[in-house]
Formats: C-alpha cells, sequence, structure tokens
C-alpha cells in the first residue's frame, strides 16, 4: 500500500510525478520502449493495486509474464515484510507456468521469470526502517535484481528498467533466423511486467 | 431539502458558475487537446468535439429537467416515489388492487430513469428507488450521528488505509480534495467500516462513496446510499476480504460477452487478453474511474432502479460500440488503449446507454441471479487453492 509502485512506473513511462497519485484498482497498464545494446525491449507493464484483498487478483496479470518487481518502502518495515511473501508467490508460480506452458517457444527460452527487488522512497532517508544491506540480502538469496529508487526523485529509475530491460535480452536472445514477426512476438512477450506490492 | 446550503452543494454550484466553453477558431484549426471541467466539477482533458459534446449534454440534461418537472405536475409531485410504482422494477408481484395507472406509472419511470434523472432531482429520487430511506427508517433517527461519534479516534487498519487513500481520490477535485472534502468522505467511509467489519474498507469504495457525496446532498444520505449499494444492490463479497463476488461478476460478463459479442470474445481470446485486465476496475468503481462523471452518474441513475444488471449491459456496450477496432487490434496494448480512449471519451452519456439498452438485448436480474450461482463454486474453489498454496508457502518458511 503505497509504496509507489504507479509513481515509480510513471516516472519512468512518463518522467512525472505527483505527490497524490491517485489509489490504483485493479491493475493499471503502461508501455514502454527501451534499448540496450543487446536489443529493444518493449515493456507491457501492469501496475498492481496495493491493497491485501487485492492479491487474489493478482495471477491474472503475473500470468505469462517474463519479469516483476516488487516494491517495498524503504521507510516502512511492513512493506518489506509484504514483499517477501510476494517474492516466494511468484517463484513458486513462475515454476509452474513453466511447466504449464511448455509447447511455447518463449517459455522454453526463457523458463524463468526475471525479478526484480525493489526499495522506493529511497528520498526518506532519514525514516528509513529497512536498511539497503537487507534488501541487498534478501534479493542475492532469490537471484533477484536489487535497486533503491525513488520515484520523487528519479533516482536509479531509469537505471533500474535498464537492467531489467538488459537481463531479459541475455536471457533470450533474438532469435537468429531473423524472422521479423516472430522477433516482435518474442519481445511482446518478454516485455510484460508485473509490478507489485510489497 | 434546498435549503441549507452547505459545501456540498459546491458541485452545483460550479455547475452553474461554469461558463460554456465556445472553442476558439485556433482551437477548432489545430484539434488542440483542452482542459475544462465537467458538470461535476472534475477536470477532464479532451478535444474540440468533447467540450461541444458536453455542452450538448448540458442541454440535453436543462430539457430531460423540463420533461420531470411536466410531469410532476401532470401525476402530482413525488409521483414517482409512491411504492407501488417504485417497487415494480423489484418484480414484486401486482396485487390485484393495484390500478392500471400505477402500472402506466411504473413503465413511464422505467423509461425516463433511462433517459437520466435530472441532476437536482438525484438525492430525491436515488434515496427513495434504491432503499436506502427504508433502509435508514429500521433504525434510530440519529444512528449515523451516533456512529460516526462512537467510532471517532479509533484506529484500525481500514482506517488507516483510509486515512492513506483520501488525498488520493480523485486528486485536484475542487471539493472532494479540500479538507472539508477529506473529512467528509473520511466519515462515510470511516462509519461503514465499524458498520460492516467484513467489508472494513476496500479500495474503489473511495471513489463510490466520493461521488455519493458530490451527488446527495448530505453526508448522511451519502452514507445510506453506499450501506444500501453493498447490501442490496450489487452481489455479495463484492469487496470483502477475497473479492470473491468480483471475481464471480467478472466470469458472470466473460460469459455474456462470448454470448452477446461472440465475435470480439473469439478474437480477444485468441490474443490471449483476458477481459477482467479492464472490466474488473469498472466492476469495483461502478465505472466512477473510468467513464466521465455525468455519463457513470447516468449508469448509477439504472443502478439504483433495475440493479446490477445494469452494470452487465454498460460493460457490454463499450465492447459493443468498438466492435470493428477491436477485431483489427492484434496486441494487447492495443485492446487496452481502444476501450480507455472510449471510456474516457464517453461524455454523451446517451451514447453508451442507447447501445447499453437496444443493442445488447433483454437480460433480466434472474437471469443474472443464475449465472452467479452457476460461477461461485468454481470461484470458491479456485479461490481456496490459492489460499492453500499460499499456506503452504508460509509453512515453508516456518
Amino acid at each position: 500500500m503505497g509504496t509507489g509502485k504507479t509513481s515509480l512506473v510513471l516516472r519512468f513511462v512518463k518522467g512525472q510525478f505527483f505527490h497524490h497519485q491517485e489509489a490504483t484498482i485493479g491493475a493499471a497498464f503502461f508501455t514502454q520502449i527501451l534499448s540496450v545494446s543487446e536489443a529493444t525491449v518493449k515493456f507491457d507493464i501492469w501496475d498492481t493495486a496495493g491493497q491485501e484483498r487485492y492479491h487474489s487478483l493478482a495471477p491474472m496479470y503475473y500470468r505469462g509474464a517474463a519479469a516483476a518487481i516488487v516494491v517495498y518502502d524503504i521507510s516502512t518495515m511492513d512493506t518489506f515484510a509484504r514483499a517477501k511473501k510476494w517474492v516466494q508467490e511468484l517463484q513458486k508460480q513462475g515454476e509452474e507456468d513453466a511447466v504449464m506452458t511448455l509447447n511455447f517457444q518463449f517459455i522454453l527460452r526463457n523458463p524463468k521469470l526475471v525479478m526484480a527487488l525493489v526499495g522506493n522512497k529511497s528520498d526518506l532517508d532519514s525514516k528509513r526502517e529497512v536498511q539497503v544491506e537487507e534488501g541487498e540480502e534478501f534479493a542475492q538469496e532469490n537471484g533477484m535484481l536489487f535497486m533503491e529508487t525513488s520515484a520523487k526523485t528519479a533516482e536509479n529509475v531509469n537505471e533500474l528498467f535498464y537492467e531489467i530491460a538488459k537481463k531479459l535480452a541475455t536471457a533470450s536472445p533474438p532469435n537468429p533466423s531473423g524472422v521479423t514477426l516472430n522477433h516482435e512476438e518474442t519481445q511482446e512477450r518478454r516485455g510484460k511486467l508485473f509490478c507489485c506490492i510489497g | 431539502m434546498h435549503g441549507a446550503q452547505s459545501k456540498r452543494d459546491l458541485a452545483m454550484e460550479l455547475q452553474a458558475q461554469l461558463p460554456i466553453l465556445r472553442p476558439s477558431i485556433h482551437t477548432r484549426r489545430a484539434n488542440l487537446t483542452v482542459k475544462f471541467q465537467d458538470l461535476y466539477g472534475f477536470t477532464v482533458e479532451g478535444n474540440v468535439d468533447d467540450v461541444n459534446v458536453l455542452n450538448e449534454v448540458r442541454e440535453k440534461v436543462r430539457q430531460q429537467g423540463r420533461v420531470w418537472w411536466a410531469l410532476e405536475a401532470s401525476k402530482g409531485a413525488n409521483w414517482y416515489l409512491q411504492p407501488q410504482v417504485s417497487s415494480l422494477s423489484e418484480g414484486i408481484v401486482l396485487k390485484s388492487s393495484l390500478k392500471i395507472s400505477a402500472l402506466a406509472n411504473a413503465m413511464t419511470l422505467k423509461k425516463l430513469i433511462r433517459k437520466g434523472i435530472p441532476p437536482v432531482l438525484r438525492p430525491k429520487v436515488w434515496f427513495s428507488l434504491s432503499g436506502a430511506a427504508k433502509k435508514k427508517s429500521t433504525v434510530p433517527e440519529s444512528y449515523y450521528n451516533d456512529l460516526t461519534k462512537a467510532v471517532e479516534g479509533k484506529v484500525t487498519p481500514a482506517t488507516r488505509q483510509i486515512d492513506h487513500d483520501l488525498p488520493r481520490t480523485f486528486p485536484g477535485h475542487p471539493w472532494l480534495d479540500t479538507p472539508q472534502g477529506h473529512a467528509a468522505l473520511r466519515r462515510v467511509l470511516v462509519g461503514y467500516s465499524f458498520r460492516d467489519s467484513d467489508v472494513g474498507y476496500c479500495q474503489g469504495l473511495n471513489y463510490v462513496a466520493a461521488l455519493l457525496l458530490l451527488v446527495m446532498k448530505t453526508e448522511e444520505d451519502a452514507f445510506w446510499m453506499l450501506a444500501v449499494l453493498l447490501e442490496n444492490v450489487l452481489v455479495n463479497d463484492c469487496y470483502t476480504n477475497n473479492l470473491s463476488g468480483c471475481h464471480v461478476e467478472q466470469r458472470v460478463f466473460k460469459d455474456l460477452l462470448s454470448k452477446k459479442c461472440p465475435r470480439i470474445a473469439a478474437h480477444l481470446e485468441a490474443l490471449e487478453f483476458d477481459v477482467s485486465l479492464v472490466t474488473t476496475e469498472w466492476f469495483l468503481c461502478l465505472f466512477a474511474k473510468s467513464l466521465p462523471s455525468e455519463t457513470t452518474l447516468r449508469v448509477w441513475d439504472v443502478l439504483f432502479y433495475e440493479g446490477a444488471k445494469v452494470l452487465f449491459h454498460a460493460a457490454l456496450a463499450i465492447f459493443k460500440m468498438k466492435e470493428e477496432d477491436l477485431l483489427l487490434a492484434h496486441q494487447v496494448g492495443d485492446v487496452i488503449n481502444i476501450i480507455q480512449r472510449t471510456t474516457h471519451h464517453l461524455f454523451d452519456p446517451d451514447e453508451l446507454l442507447t447501445v447499453a439498452f437496444n443493442k445488447i438485448g433483454f437480460m433480466t436480474t434472474n437471469t443474472i441471479s443464475k449465472q452467479r450461482k452457476k460461477q461461485e463454486p468454481e470461484v470458491m474453489k479456485e479461490l481456496d487453492e490459492r489460499l492453500r498454496r499460499l499456506n503452504s508457502l508460509r509453512e515453508d518458511d516456518r
């Protein structure tokens, strides 16, 4: 709740920041294209609602996702605890998805969900409840990217998505046959991004 | 009821004060995006055509007001509030003693409401026809005041979430986003969270309650409208802990879409596009976050008289209106853009409601109820499985 998921995405997609961002209901959808040296990645981003009871809707958004960002607020310990639970669920789901959709080429190429753990509101350092090391350690244990960001000051926001794009691009290199249609389709799939709560 | 002016009347005052925006030649030529305030004080962005449509809507609202006054003159004051007239929509069996004139009045009323209740009459008509007045009459007069006093200063997970959401509910609105607006919305939401602890507070209700506050003249009436909505009008458990009612509605909607708009349903399925991705918000916010305010309220006019089936009518209509565009879309992002552009620019409520009632076909509350019963076991099974899986994760954790 209020960890700044929408703000993070809006900063990346539109370069905007609002102090009072409207509460997200269900989920909001955004797209953004990012070029890294390996490829051009088109992100289809699902930014989901934060309140606990909305979790029952989450599978609809993360089904088939190639990457997930789990966000917590560094100034609220509670959000970090919730982020950890999310990571567990997503890992489990990632395995199940891979099993269920083995016949799809893109899943075969990229069987593992790319996950990032993000401590947002790094501008609130004076109110910090979650230490950088705690986030780092948990991310490392779970094979996740880790970054502290501030949607407010834009610190590390583009870097975060850039790192994810790089990881996606290297996790499944473009089809060498170079069939454009396929290639585009692969990119589209790869870019589906699930941005969730902490 | 038009007596004491309160801050809550601001929306109406604004409406009267707002100059009718006439597009200049420059804007017409450049087709620029302009910002303007709509009937209820919301700032919206649109092009010149949108401004023109909105002005036409204002005129239609005035005309519709004249129709209601004329009927009042011929049928007597408050004719539409007679119990025989207002209860017909609930499917109550007609008593033989009921006069034909009452039946005729009920038919007239149904048609009239589908064409829109004039904003000044909305508080009175909604309050009576929705059953809110009846609900209120079953408790002591002081219920709302006692409730708000009793819960003052209490802190619960619900109140914390409400406090967090107050400035995030229609930020920038000239009344809702003021200390008074926040305080009123807070009392309604907090009060309700104590009335029904199963619901407590669910995000989404903030938008619904905010619009109710703008329409109803008093905070207390907004509270009762929220109560009747959650307890009688909408499907059960729409907002409770795992939103099971909302899951049921989504499944019912998917079924209806395949029946009423088979081409769209098949096309979206081929794209692996789950329509719930866009419709969940509609059903939880009752379109308050997606459609322009007057269009939303026109849907609510019918909602409070004919019941929750109107939500399905409206949702199906949005897809139906864009059938050709949707069939040409080949990416998930395109589908979402089409739908969002459509809803955000539906400034003419009749454009939506004409399709909703004339092109979707007949649906009764009964058929919807049957559909819900059919879907419930599957939803419960799915939610249980998920819960079990999450619990097993937590066990592993220990």
